[in-house]
């Protein structure tokens, strides 16, 4: 508790949540100003959503005026509040663990859920076009060149993450055993659900035969 | 400026309780009659109006605007509120608040230098933020609005140039309704020696050098300087704001306490 408030009282002295909250506001601000697709405000105008992260002892809310968001720590006069942690977040790219995580209290939603998927909304819209706008500050060529190197590298990396996961399973399930095929996987469900069913056989029997002492 | 003698001890080795009498005050280190201060004051804010929002980013190397965001989050602001940026100057503070408090609220920027409120006015009427800001050139110690007036009332660092502080927080008091709070944002007294010896020497050797080399006025960043070191600390200025009336008053040292925020309100 007191390890705590320490922190806490650090992270106010050092302002980190004015930090954070002044470098997300330049971002999201920044690739609204860039994005190809003009994106409206006005649905959520004079609106705020509030996320509570477990690994910050800070919220950070999102207020958004006619052209710009604004974003601050503090709580106070949110519409929305998302309670959760950033690995749960991660899991929310694939919208239907939506309710999964929400039933596995990892996701807590209070007040108005559409204000949230509105600005989930407004995030897809973007449409921002890297390489004229790193070519407006690098030249063409250099651009195309990068554009060229981190494609590459890209690929490279995607290879190199493939390689190692087969490799890693391959390790796991063939030299160490530790890990089961999918075959073997399915073969151990259809025999857990071949017991299920003689159980409830032998269930249904037993029931017969009490019921038939009774009478008796 | 110049034609006033100047004591340039720095501010630890200085009594400043009791340097002043009833008509005398501080400029700086000067002490001046109390009627000389407030010209003075303006003298230096029409000369340094036009870089003062550069200045503040060098000067503090940007963190001004945490400091400021630090304000703003303290507040407790909600839309529909009605929001007095006292001594307001560019208009940091009313910038955000004009967002926050929505189409229902309102922000007035107030100042009582000419020069400062123009460029303000101008900087946020190029961003757009016209429709929720009022500007009202005022005398923090006479302030012309109705009592019961205002949800939060900021000064950020504008109390140390008010002739009167007592006076102005008395005034702050009035204007604000019950439940509405004070906050003021300004420079303080340093939690640990050796940060306070380097700012001493940063504020007074550094600091005016680099007035005169951008704002080309070294003497109002001597001044500047000078006002710091002989604002109230921390806690004489909590006893001030509970003098005023203002219950529940509190203080956070922000950057090691080189500023502070002082929170204070009317029940």
């Amino acid at each position: 508790m007191l390890a705590n408030n320490r922190a806490v009282n650090i992270s106010e002295q050092l302002m980190i949540p004015q930090f954070l909250c002044s470098a997300i506001e330049l971002i999201m601000n920044k690739a609204l100003a860039l994005s190809n697709k003009p994106v409206s405000l006005t649905n959520i105008e004079n609106k705020t959503l509030t996320l509570e992260l477990a690994e910050l002892n800070f919220p950070i809310s999102v207020s958004a005026s006619n052209t710009k968001l604004l974003v601050t720590s503090t709580g106070a006069a949110s519409d929305c509040t998302l309670i959760s942690s950033v690995t749960t977040l991660r899991q929310l790219q694939a919208k239907q663990q939506l309710t999964e995580l929400i039933k596995q209290e990892q996701l807590d939603i209070q007040g108005d859920i559409k204000l949230a998927q509105q600005f989930a909304r407004i995030a897809e819209e973007l449409e921002i076009d890297w390489q004229t706008e790193i070519a407006k500050h690098i030249g063409d060529v250099p651009t195309h060149k990068l554009t060229k190197i981190s494609e590459k590298a890209k690929s490279s990396l995607a290879q190199l993450i493939t390689s190692l996961e087969s490799d890693v399973t391959e390790f796991l399930i063939h030299e160490k055993k530790l890990a089961v095929t999918n075959s073997e996987i399915k073969r151990f469900n259809q025999a857990v659900s071949k017991t299920q069913e003689q159980l409830s056989n032998i269930e249904s029997r037993l029931a017969t035969l009490v019921n038939h002492s009774n009478e008796n | 400026m110049s034609s006033v003698e100047k004591n340039s001890t720095p501010a630890s080795e200085q009594n400043t309780a009791n340097s002043t009498t009833d008509n005398t005050t501080h400029f700086g280190f000067q002490t001046i009659e109390k009627e000389e201060k407030v010209s003075k004051v303006a003298g230096v804010f029409h000369s340094v109006a036009k870089q003062y929002d550069v200045m503040n980013d060098l000067m503090s190397f940007g963190i001004h605007r945490l400091w400021k965001r630090f304000t703003i989050d303290a507040s407790g602001v909600r839309p529909g509120n009605k929001v007095l940026d006292l001594a307001g100057g560019t208009g940091d503070l009313t910038a955000k608040f004009s967002q926050l408090v929505g189409k229902e609220g309102q922000v007035v920027l107030a100042d009582i230098n000419s020069s400062m409120l123009n460029v303000g006015r101008d900087k946020l009427r190029d961003r757009g933020l016209v429709q929720n800001i009022e500007y009202v050139q005022a005398n923090a110690e006479y302030l012309p609005f109705e009592e019961n007036t205002f949800d939060i009332v900021t000064i950020a660092f504008g109390l140390r140039n008010v002739t009167d502080k007592d006076k102005a927080l008395r005034s702050i008091f009035s204007v604000l309704k019950p439940g509405g709070r004070l906050l003021v944002l300004e420079f303080s007294k340093p939690e640990h020696e050796v940060l306070n010896k380097a700012y001493d020497f940063y504020s007074f050797n550094i600091l005016p050098k680099m007035g005169e080399l951008v704002a080309k006025d070294g003497e109002s960043y001597q001044y500047l300087a000078e006002s710091i070191r002989m604002h109230p600390d921390q806690d004489t200025l909590k006893n001030m704001m509970e003098n005023a009336g203002f219950e529940q008053t509190s203080y956070k040292n922000l950057t090691g306490g080189i500023v502070a925020l002082h929170k204070g309100y009317k029940f």
